[in-house]
């Protein structure tokens, strides 16, 4: 049989994949020119038409408002610059106690939700479905105005021996103000740190030789508590407490955390707090029941089976729900702005704008900034999730 | 040959069946359980009767004034009942409050329609209307287009705008966010890093942040003179917001739909949107269904953000209310937990209609 000669079948131009696309994208690329250079040069005219000047050089005048609460020093002399670092200082804080506390909460909410005891379980479910789904701001409405303002005033404060105060101010407690020498302790505590991760590593090491345990629990918690107190003994206690005193109309001394603060933190760990107990739920639900006959079966306790073989194995499916739970918690965070906690948002949006009229400069810092914390909190998560990840053989 | 007959059931031990066995398993199956039961029931004891008390015994329902609140020791529902117009339509005129409820009855019935019409009713009517809504809802709301008495935006508001504010989003959102999900999957280097750009930049801002760029920074992008509504510019900013959350849920979608699907579409000769429109897009929206409703969700939860930006939406008509001089009497409570209560409602509902169709989808074998 002779072979027929190949018909050499090229598509015609416009049908060849390769410069479909090429042209899809000039297309896409000239059109998204034609847009940005609409928008640049209608900025620039508007700029221009309002008298507003584009550049940094507002970050170096002196700012002149107040800031209810500020990590470091500041007062209404300093710059914009520095209004920019105490937002931005502010809104870590609110975003470290709020991850904090609400991982705490969901995963407590979470794991409750498979108790043996019938109305444990029926709470978790109830706090889960209410505060998943009432709106956040609503929430921080309701602690700040309905909850946190009907707190006596600071005559009437409620207060536990005489230490902490509560009342309509704020939430007030003894703090503690290093002397001279508590360099040592600092220093001691660095070195527990350290040490628990060394002796982590040690007992891991020698249980994957030899099979022996270590109790690395109980031997970490020594080391974190031992040693900051022997120093603390040595350097002969360097620290005082700062009590706060009710003088005049208001409380003096000791560390004040302001009502904003709190009705924002509260709101933010309930709200989140129920969708982390959400994540744990359905991460838990992802182990086949299996593990845990599996486990029982070679006479594992209770305890032991949740802690080895539930929980770890839950942990790939919760991480990458943390990550995003904990990145809405922050970018949740700017509704601080609604009930004035001094925020990122609040101070350099906010204020900062309003006396400045740096519209673009000030939105690009502050999403950059967000993007930046998110971006971290990301990496970090993602290196966690390394770490829980399904061990494969290679 | 003798038919095997298995013998009756046992009935259950005594010891397990009836309420006694029950209480004993699931509230004292531990001294710790049992501490922890009647702790919670003490904690019930004494909450609940007060509760109930302050919320429906003692509380004040008939009345149009502050002054009807007569019982100190219950809720204020006068609050609510006098200013429940307001609440739900905003200061939108009472005699043309018809075209809301228009617009919402429509909305529920393209909704329905898309689930319940024939196959070919639904891609010919159903699914353009729904596409047309916000449009047509915009005209019958403003109303000066068609021949009806123009309200402008300023009075539009309340829970209504909400949801409506909500869909509209939504609904412009799902051509966008298929197109970026589309792009992000793409071949193409630019138009992939351009879907990539967009995407996480509206993943990655905060939406207040986007709000105040709606509305300080977007008027400096427009040619000078043109004045564009704030309400169009919030809708231009949600839709943004969502289409960037929704071209993850897509992406989401698209992995999941086999391979096989892609081949199948490409040997039977189909061309790119065909076999996208035809064969793949069905299967993504089916998968994603829970995920774009938990999606929504959210952004409804979001619309009471724009209390921030001065919109007057439910919980902001809500804070004016308890600022009005004529009722300064501290009916916080009250307002707060109605407008909980109604978004409650809203929010619980579709997460159980979402879970019930993953509950249908999922095919696993769990437990």
């Amino acid at each position: 049989m002779s072979e027929k000669p190949q018909v050499k079948s090229s598509p015609s131009f416009f049908n060849n994949p390769r410069n479909r696309s090429l042209i899809y994208q000039l297309l896409l690329l000239v059109g998204l020119a034609y847009f940005f250079y609409g928008i640049v040069s209608n900025t620039l005219a508007n700029m221009e038409a309002r008298g507003i000047k584009s550049g940094y050089d507002f970050l170096f005048t002196t700012a002149g408002f107040d800031i209810l609460m500020s990590l470091i020093p500041y007062d209404a002399t300093h710059t914009y610059g520095r209004t920019f670092v105490v937002g931005l200082l502010n809104t870590i804080l609110v975003s470290t106690i709020g991850i904090i506390l609400s991982t705490i909460v969901g995963f407590i909410m979470g794991v409750a939700h498979f108790s043996h005891n019938l109305l444990i379980r029926k709470l978790a479910v109830a706090y889960i479905e209410t505060f998943r789904n009432i709106p956040l701001l609503l929430q921080i409405f309701f602690w700040y105005f309905a909850v946190l303002a009907a707190l006596p005033s600071a005559r009437q404060s409620m207060s536990i021996g005489e230490a902490i105060f509560l009342n309509v101010r704020g939430l007030y407690f003894p703090g503690l103000i290093a002397e001279s020498g508590a360099g040592i302790v600092y220093g001691a505590i660095a070195a527990a740190i350290a040490g628990i991760f060394f002796l982590r590593r040690w007992a891991k090491k020698r249980q994957n030789d030899t099979g022996q345990q270590f109790p690395v629990f109980t031997a970490s918690l020594g080391i974190l508590f031992g040693l900051p107190l022997i120093a603390l003994l040595v350097s002969g206690i360097p620290f005082v407490w700062d009590f706060p005193e009710l003088k005049g109309f208001n409380f003096r001394g000791g560390v004040t955390v302001i009502p904003e603060l709190m009705a924002l933190a509260l709101a933010l760990t309930v709200y989140t707090g129920a969708f982390i107990a959400e994540a744990v739920r359905a991460g838990i639900q992802a182990v086949p029941h299996g593990q845990t006959e599996a486990a029982r079966s070679i006479g594992l306790k209770e305890s032991k089976i949740m802690k080895l073989i539930v929980v770890p194995q839950a942990m790939r499916v919760i991480v990458p729900l943390l990550n995003s739970e904990y990145q809405s918690l922050v970018k949740n965070s700017t509704l601080a702005t609604a009930i004035g906690y001094p925020d990122l948002f609040t101070v350099f949006v906010g204020t900062t704008l309003n006396q400045t009229g740096q519209a673009i400069e000030i939105v690009f810092m502050t999403m950059a900034v967000y993007f930046v914390i998110n971006m971290s909190i990301s990496f970090v998560m993602n290196r966690f999730n390394a770490s829980v990840e399904l061990a494969e053989r290679n | 040959m003798k038919e095997f007959k298995p013998l009756p059931d046992q009935p259950a031990p005594n010891d397990t069946i009836g309420p006694i066995p029950w209480i004993k398993e699931n509230l004292f199956s531990s001294p710790a359980n049992s501490i922890a039961t009647l702790a919670i029931f003490a904690f019930f004891a004494t909450v609940i009767p007060p509760l109930l008390d302050w919320l429906f015994i003692s509380a004040n329902w008939s009345g149009t004034t502050q002054a009807a609140c007569t019982n100190e020791n219950g809720a204020c529902w006068v609050f609510v009942i006098a200013w429940s117009k307001q609440f739900f339509y905003g200061s939108y005129p009472i005699e043309e409050i018809w075209r809301i409820n228009l617009c919402l009855i429509g909305l529920i019935a393209i909704i329905i329609a898309s689930f319940k019409l024939p196959k070919d009713l639904r891609n010919k009517i159903a699914i353009p209307l729904f596409l047309m809504l916000p449009f047509i809802s915009i005209l019958i709301l403003s109303g000066s287009w068609i021949g009806l008495e123009y309200v402008s935006t300023d009075y539009w508001g309340g829970f209504s705008l909400n949801v409506l504010l909500a869909a509209a989003s939504i609904i412009v959102a799902f051509p966008l966010s298929f197109l970026w999900a589309l792009g992000r999957r793409s071949d193409m280097p630019f138009v992939k890093s351009v879907s990539i750009i967009l995407i996480e930049f509206f993943r990655g801002v905060p939406v207040l942040a986007l709000f105040f760029m709606g509305s300080v920074m977007l008027p400096l992008f427009f040619p000078e003179g043109t004045n564009v509504d704030k309400l169009l510019r919030v809708w231009i900013v949600l839709t943004l917001f969502m289409s960037g959350y929704m071209a993850e849920v897509f992406r989401g979608g698209f992995q999941a739909v086999p391979k096989g699907q892609y081949e199948a579409a490409d040997s039977l000769g189909l061309g790119f949107w065909q076999k996208t429109l035809l064969i793949i897009l069905p299967q993504v929206i089916k998968i994603s269904m829970p995920n774009i409703l938990a999606t929504f969700v959210m952004l409804f939860k979001n619309t009471t953000f724009l209390l921030i930006i001065g919109i007057f939406e439910m919980l902001s008509t809500t804070q004016t209310a308890l600022t009005n001089s004529n009722w300064l009497g501290g009916h916080s409570t009250e307002g707060y937990l109605f407008v909980a209560v109604v978004f409650w409602i809203c929010c619980f509902s579709m997460s159980m209609i979402s879970s019930s169709i993953e509950r249908k989808l999922d095919t696993s074998h769990r437990n």
